[in-house]
């Protein structure tokens, strides 16, 4: 036993720990360094606890990523953030959850969005009600009627696309404020910079739960490779000691067999 | 302008969010890797991770100076993990989807680490954990604080609440079996002690 064989006069495990933290005053490193001159089992076990820490040092934890982050004080106060639980949602429920709230919206708003050389116009259903022929004041009814009278559908054509087009006009002059929602945006124009940080943030925990999952599923799959090599090599050798011990039993019960045909043979010549 | 942690505490006790996600930012990692060498299971050291910092804002009023922000997030930490140790909780273990390729996913891992570095790495990182969870909770408190995050014998006898003697001891115990445990499964280098 080691502690048997040293004669460190004090707690030795102690200050052979202090030592080897370097956590230790300078007297009692003085007096400690002269006992490891004479000590051999001190300096042994001193150099083998040193390999420990070395091989600590090597034992390091996974990325964290970002576990946790407050946008407000009323929000964090009141559990976890808006970001943590987006956190332990699926990508693709994320990324459906959104498709599915746009495609609500737009349906529910009739949106029309439109990017020509004015710029983007987004423009609700609303204001293409205004311009539905199904909408017509009693003086284009008149006309309808008394084209249909006259001339037929080919008649009609013009004096409807003209009163429409004058119906259209007093409908934009009188509703605009309410129902029309064109925005001319520059084509230069971006999203504004909290959404970008927004969008920014989801990318950034997307790609961060795909690089946490492959990363596991490469391992996983180095682990199988590995298991799946030991496994093989123990059924190869469990192969190989089968068909010795079938060889083994099959070489006897011919020696057995040659034996027995010996007598026999022996016998009859006997009789002969 | 980088702010202290006591200032960014004060500020964050008067309202400044962002002061708290500062205080975040620099102590996630060492909380986070703190509570995975007690615990030894990632998920469950993230849990514990949130929880400190969640506990931490809460408790942030009360907080008074007394000790370093530091040393009171680790005290909170080191709450946590005990409970945790003491419920044993386990998780699932990671499942693959369906219809994924493996091997693409294999050779899509992390292009700095090949995957043989990756099972070396995890299988050190099993060896030193399977021997980790033969210590006694104390002594494994001891050595990753004193190991990982090089705190005094004195910070760590503060932050336990035990004489200064005693930690020396946990951790020489706790090296002492480190050092069998290691032998047995790794060829533990032979280097100078690390001073």
């Amino acid at each position: 036993m080691t502690q048997m064989s040293c004669g460190y006069a004090g707690d030795r495990g102690e200050t052979l720990i202090a030592y080897l933290y370097d956590d230790i005053d300078a007297a009692a490193r003085a007096a400690f360094d002269a006992h490891l001159a004479a000590c051999e089992v001190c300096r042994a076990e001193l150099e083998a606890l040193g390999g420990v820490r070395s091989t600590l040092a090597r034992w390091n934890p996974p990325e964290p990523g970002r576990v946790l982050a407050f946008e407000s004080q009323a929000g964090a106060r009141g559990g976890r953030s808006r970001w943590s639980a987006l956190r332990e949602i699926p990508a693709w429920a994320q990324v459906a959850a959104a498709l599915l709230v746009f495609g609500v919206s737009a349906g529910i708003a009739n949106l029309d969005v439109r990017y020509d050389s004015n710029g983007l116009a987004i423009r609700t259903g609303w204001s293409k009600l205004a311009t539905a022929p199904t909408v017509a004041t009693p003086a284009v009814a008149t006309q309808i009627g008394n084209a249909s009278q006259s001339g037929g559908p080919q008649a009609l054509a013009p004096a409807s696309k003209a009163d429409l087009a004058a119906l259209e006009r007093q409908f934009r002059a009188g509703f605009r404020p309410q129902s029309t929602m064109a925005v001319p945006v520059s084509p230069v124009a971006r999203p504004a910079a909290g959404e970008t940080e927004i969008l920014r943030k989801v990318r950034a925990l997307i790609d961060e739960a795909e690089r946490r999952q492959q990363r596991e599923l490469a391992l996983r799959l180095a682990q199988a490779i590995t298991d799946m090599n030991a496994q093989r090599q123990a059924d190869l050798r469990r192969v190989d000691l089968t068909l010795n011990r079938v060889e083994n039993n099959l070489g006897v019960e011919v020696l057995k067999n040659r034996q027995s045909m010996q007598q026999y043979l022996m016998r009859v010549n006997q009789r002969q | 302008m980088t702010w202290t942690d006591e200032e960014l505490v004060a500020r964050s006790i008067s309202g400044d969010a962002d002061s708290f996600n500062e205080l975040i930012l620099r102590w996630e990692r060492p909380i986070f890797a703190l509570a995975y060498r007690t615990i030894g299971r990632e998920e469950d050291a993230r849990d514990v991770c949130q929880e400190t910092f969640l506990r931490a804002f809460r408790a942030l009023p009360g907080f008074r100076g007394q000790a370093k922000f530091s040393s009171w997030l680790y005290r909170i930490a080191l709450n946590l993990c005990r409970d945790w140790v003491r419920r044993e909780r386990r998780a699932p273990v990671v499942q693959a989807p369906e219809d994924v390729d493996l091997m693409d996913l294999a050779a899509a891992a992390e292009p700095s680490e090949s995957i043989e570095d990756l099972v070396a790495r995890k299988d050190l990182a099993r060896v030193v954990e399977k021997a980790m969870a033969l210590l006694p909770e104390e002594q494994r408190t001891a050595i990753v604080l004193k190991e990982y995050h090089g705190l005094t014998f004195q910070e760590i006898a503060d932050l336990i609440g035990c004489p200064l003697s005693t930690v020396k001891t946990r951790l020489y115990q706790g090296l002492t079996v480190l050092r069998r445990e290691l032998a047995k499964n790794t060829s533990v280098p032979k280097g100078s002690a690390r001073t």
